[in-house]
C-alpha cells in the first residue's frame, strides 16, 4: 500500500518545486502512473482480501473504488487547468497541493482496516473539500454551501463516533478482518436502534439519503470543476462504501430499521428525478440526477441481498465516471458561456461536433442503456428489490423512465436544435477536453466488457 | 512596565503555580493560589484604561471569593480528617466546597459570567497568560481530589460549559472573547473527563494550552484584536491565513488535527464508562464551536474580505516581536494526531 500512499504523498513537493510551465504536466503524468499501479490489486484472489499490513488491506470492493480514485485525481488536475490559468503560481501549486491531499486520504479512507481509521480519514477528507469549494468556487453561494456541506456531514458522523467506541468496547476489537466473523446478532431493542442509527447516519448524509441532501446540490453547483468531480464520483461513494462495511455489524436490526429509509430513498428517488425535469441550471441538473442515482445504491445496500450487493458496487462505479463526466461536459460549456443555464448555449452539435459524440455517450450511460455497467448495477438493484416487495417495480420503473426523460431532456437541450446566435464564437474544443472526455468513456466501456471486475466481493 | 518589576512579579505567578502544583499540603495549595492571583493583577493592568481596571477589578473579586470558598473547604477537612495533608479520602462537602471553588477559579458554568469580560478588557499577551497559565494550578488540584467530586456535579458543569461555550461565542465580533468562550468550552470538556480518567483532562489541557498558545501568538503578530482586522492578514503575511486555517479547525476538533485528540480519547473513556448519550450531547455542542471558528477561517483565509481601498494596502512594518516559539507550537498544534498511540506514556 505505501506504493501508492508514498508517491502520492510526493506529489505535494514535486508539485512546489517544478518549473512553473511544467507544474501541471508533472502531476497529471505521475497521478497516471500511480493509479496504473493501483491497478494491480483489481487481482483479486478468491474470497480473501489482499491483507496489505496491519493498517491496509484491500477487497474486490474496496479495489475498484480504490482505481477510480487515483484514476480520477489526473482527470481532475486535466480539467482544472484552464479555469486557474490566470490565477498566480503559488495558488495553482496550492489547488494542486489540495486536490493531492484529499486524494492522499481517499486512498487511505478506501483501504483502512480499523474502522477507527476509517473514520477519522473519513472525516479528514472534508477540509480539503472545504478549501476547494469555499475558496475557488465562483459565485457567493460558496460559502453556504461550505458550511452545509461541513456541518450536514459531521452533525451526521459524531454520532458514528460514539457508536464505533462503543462497538469497540462491547466486541473487543474494530479491525474490519476479524470483526467480520465476530458479529453477533444484536436484537432489536431501543437502545439497538440507536445504534444503528448512530452508526448508519453519517453515510446516510454522506449518500445523500432524499431527506438529508440538502448539501448536495449546494456543494456541486459552487465548487470548481474538480471540487465537482471528487464530490460527485469519489466522496458520495465513501459513504456507500461505508454503508456496506458497517451493516455487516447490524444484523438483523437492518431488517426492521430499513424500512423509512427505504421509503425515503424510493420515494426521493422519484422526486429528485422528476426535479431535473424542472432545472435550468445544468450543474444541479447532474447533482440531483446523482442523489437520484445514490438513493438506488441506499435501497441496495439495505437490502442485503447478493445481487443488491453486486448492483451497488457497479452503480457506485459506474456513476462514479459517468457523473465526473457530466460535469465536466457541463464545465466545458461553463468555460465558454460563463453561465451554468441550459438554455443559453443550445444547438452545440453544429459548432462542437466531437463534443456532442461524448455528450451522446455521456448521456446514454447515464440512463443505464444496455450494455454499460450502469444498467448492470440498476437492473441488479431493481430485480433485488422486486424479490424484497412486488411493489418497488412501481417506482422503480417510474425512475427508470424519468432518468431516462431528464437525460435526453439535458441532451436535447444542449445539443440539438437550433444554436444561439451569441455562441458562433466559442473556443472550439481542446484537445485537453476531448482526452478528458476520452479517459473517462474509456474505463466505462472497458467495464461493460469485464464487468466483474466491479461486482465486489459477492460475485 | 520596568523590566526588574516585571520579572519579579512574572517569578511570583510561576512560583504561585508551581508551589500549587507541588504541595501535598492544604494551606500551601492556598497559598500559592493566592500568590498566583496577587501577582497577576499587575500583569492585567499592564494597560492603565478604565477598561483593564474594571477587568482587574471583576478578577479580584471572583478569584477571591473563589480562594475563601476553598479555605472553607480545606477547614472543613481539615475538621473531618484532623490532618493537612492532601490524601484521598475528602469529606464530601468538603469536596464539593473545592470542587465549586475551583470551578469558579476556572471559568466553568454556572460561575463563567468573568472570563469574557476579563479577557476582553485586558491585552493579547495578558489574555493569554490568563487563559492558559492560570488553569493549570487549579485543574491540578481537581486532578488530586477527582476521585471524591461527584460525578454528577462534575457533569452538569461540564455540559453547561460546553453549551454556553458554544452558544455565548457566537455573536461575537472581538477575538479576545471569542477565545475566552472557547476557554470555557475547552474546559467543559476537561471536567467531563475528571471523573472517569484525569489523565485524559491532562492531555486535553496541554493540547489546549499549545493552539491556544499558537492562536493568541498569531494574534499578537498581526496586532489585531477584531474579526475584521483579522480578516486584512491576506495583505500583510499570507501565510498567517494558512496557519489561522489549520489552527482554527484544530481547535474546533476537526480530524486529523491534533485537535482532535482530546475529543476522542474523552468520548472513547466516557463510552468506556457506560455514557453514551453524554458524549454524543457533548460533541453535538461542540459543533457550534466550530461554526465560529470556520466564521474566522472564513474572513481571513478562504474569502478575500470586503474593505474599503486604504485597508487593502495597509502598512506593512517590519514584524518587531518575538514569536520564537511559534513554528514548533504550531507542528505540535495540528500535527500531532498519528503520536496518539505514545499517550500511555502519560
Amino acid at each position: 500500500m505505501l506504493k501508492i500512499i508514498i508517491p502520492t504523498a510526493m506529489l505535494m513537493p514535486m508539485t512546489w518545486l517544478s518549473k512553473p510551465n511544467m507544474i501541471w504536466i508533472n502531476s497529471t503524468i505521475y497521478s497516471l502512473l500511480i493509479s496504473l499501479i493501483s491497478l494491480s490489486y483489481l487481482n483479486q484472489l478468491g474470497d480473501n482480501s489482499l491483507n496489505f499490513s496491519l493498517l491496509f488491506f484491500s477487497d474486490p470492493l474496496s479495489a475498484p473504488l480504490l482505481v477510480l480514485t487515483t484514476w480520477l485525481l489526473p482527470l481532475m488536475l486535466m480539467a482544472s487547468q484552464s479555469h486557474l490559468s490566470k490565477e498566480t503560481l503559488t495558488r495553482k501549486k496550492l489547488y494542486i497541493t489540495m486536490l493531492t491531499t484529499l486524494q492522499l486520504l481517499l486512498i487511505m479512507t478506501f483501504t483502512a482496516t480499523e474502522l477507527i481509521m476509517f473514520y477519522i480519514l473519513f472525516e479528514a477528507t472534508l477540509i480539503p473539500t472545504l478549501i476547494i469549494i469555499t475558496r475557488w468556487g465562483n459565485q457567493t453561494e460558496r460559502l453556504n454551501a461550505g458550511l452545509y456541506f461541513l456541518f450536514y456531514t459531521l452533525m451526521g458522523s459524531l454520532p458514528l463516533l460514539v457508536a464505533l467506541l462503543y462497538i469497540q468496547n462491547t466486541t473487543g476489537t474494530l479491525n474490519f478482518l476479524i470483526i467480520q466473523y465476530w458479529a453477533k446478532p444484536i436484537s432489536t431493542t431501543w437502545s439497538n436502534i440507536f445504534l444503528w442509527l448512530a452508526c448508519m447516519m453519517a453515510f446516510m448524509v454522506k449518500m445523500p439519503l432524499y431527506g438529508l441532501h440538502l448539501w448536495l446540490p449546494k456543494a456541486h453547483v459552487e465548487a470548481p470543476i474538480a471540487g465537482s468531480m471528487v464530490l460527485a464520483a469519489v466522496l458520495l461513494k465513501l459513504g456507500g462504501y461505508g454503508m456496506m462495511r458497517i451493516t455487516i455489524l447490524l444484523n438483523p436490526t437492518t431488517n426492521q430499521m430499513a424500512y423509512p429509509f427505504m421509503m425515503l430513498s424510493l420515494w426521493g428517488m422519484v422526486m429528485t428525478s422528476s426535479v431535473c425535469l424542472r432545472q435550468t441550471d445544468l450543474k444541479s441538473l447532474i447533482a440531483y440526477s446523482s442523489v437520484s442515482h445514490m438513493a438506488l445504491v441506499i435501497v441496495a445496500v439495505l437490502i442485503q441481498t447478493p445481487w443488491s450487493y453486486m448492483g451497488a458496487t457497479a452503480l457506485m462505479i459506474a456513476h462514479g465516471l459517468t457523473s465526473s463526466m457530466l460535469f465536466c461536459l457541463a464545465n466545458s460549456n461553463y468555460e465558454r458561456v460563463h453561465s451554468r443555464t441550459m438554455i443559453l448555449a443550445r444547438g452545440l452539435q453544429t459548432i462542437l461536433p466531437l463534443m456532442a459524440a461524448w455528450w451522446l455517450l455521456a448521456s446514454l450511460a447515464n440512463l443505464a442503456l444496455p450494455p454499460t455497467i450502469n444498467l448492470i448495477g440498476e437492473l441488479f438493484v431493481v430485480m433485488a428489490s422486486f424479490s424484497w416487495s412486488n411493489m418497488t417495480i412501481i417506482l422503480m420503473g417510474t425512475n427508470i423512465i424519468i432518468t431516462a426523460l431528464y437525460t435526453l431532456y439535458m441532451l436535447i437541450t444542449t445539443q440539438r436544435g437550433k444554436h444561439t446566435h451569441h455562441i458562433k464564437n466559442i473556443n472550439p474544443s481542446f484537445t485537453r477536453e476531448n482526452a478528458l472526455m476520452t479517459l473517462h468513456l474509456l474505463p466505462l466501456l472497458l467495464l461493460s466488457l469485464n464487468p466483474k471486475t466491479v461486482l465486489g466481493p459477492i460475485y | 512596565m520596568k523590566p526588574p518589576i516585571f520579572i519579579i512579579i512574572m517569578l511570583t505567578v510561576i512560583s504561585g503555580t508551581m508551589i500549587v502544583l507541588t504541595t501535598s499540603h492544604w494551606l500551601m495549595v492556598w497559598i500559592g493560589l493566592e500568590m498566583n492571583l496577587l501577582a497577576i493583577i499587575p500583569i492585567l493592568m499592564k494597560k492603565h484604561n478604565p477598561r483593564a481596571t474594571e477587568a482587574a477589578t471583576k478578577y479580584f473579586l471572583t478569584q477571591a471569593t473563589a480562594s475563601m470558598l476553598l479555605m472553607m473547604g480545606i477547614i472543613i477537612n481539615l475538621l473531618h480528617s484532623g490532618q493537612w495533608a492532601m490524601s484521598k479520602n475528602l469529606n464530601p462537602m468538603a469536596s464539593a466546597m473545592m470542587t465549586a471553588a475551583l470551578a469558579m477559579k476556572l471559568g466553568l458554568a454556572p460561575f463563567h459570567f468573568w472570563v469574557p469580560e476579563v479577557t476582553q478588557g485586558i491585552s493579547m499577551s495578558s489574555g493569554l497568560i490568563l487563559l492558559t497559565w492560570q488553569k493549570i494550578a487549579p485543574l491540578s488540584v481537581l486532578y488530586q481530589i477527582s476521585p471524591t467530586i461527584n460525578p454528577d456535579l462534575l457533569l452538569t458543569m461540564a455540559t453547561m460549559s460546553i453549551a454556553i461555550g458554544g452558544w455565548g461565542g457566537l455573536n461575537q465580533t472581538q477575538l479576545r472573547k471569542i477565545m475566552a468562550y472557547s476557554s470555557i468550552a475547552h474546559m467543559g470538556w476537561m471536567t467531563a473527563i475528571m471523573a472517569y480518567s484525569p489523565t485524559m483532562m491532562i492531555l486535553n489541557l496541554m493540547i489546549y494550552i499549545t493552539m491556544t498558545l499558537a492562536t493568541f501568538m498569531l494574534f499578537m503578530h498581526n496586532s489585531t484584536t477584531t474579526v475584521s482586522s483579522l480578516s486584512q492578514t491576506w495583505n500583510k503575511t499570507p501565510l498567517v491565513t494558512l496557519l489561522i486555517l489549520t489552527l482554527m479547525m484544530s481547535l474546533g476538533g476537526l480530524p486529523p488535527l491534533s485537535g482532535f485528540i482530546p475529543k476522542w480519547m474523552i468520548i472513547q473513556e466516557l463510552t468506556k464508562n457506560e455514557m453514551i448519550m453524554m458524549p454524543t450531547l457533548l460533541a453535538m455542542t461542540a459543533l457550534l464551536n466550530l461554526y465560529f471558528y470556520m466564521r474566522l477561517t472564513y474572513t481571513t483565509t478562504l474569502t478575500m474580505f470586503p474593505s474599503s481601498n486604504n485597508m487593502k494596502m495597509k502598512w506593512r512594518f517590519e514584524h518587531t516581536k518575538k514569536m520564537i516559539f511559534l513554528p514548533p507550537l504550531i507542528v505540535i498544534s495540528t500535527m500531532l494526531l498519528p503520536l496518539t498511540p505514545m499517550l500511555s506514556i502519560l
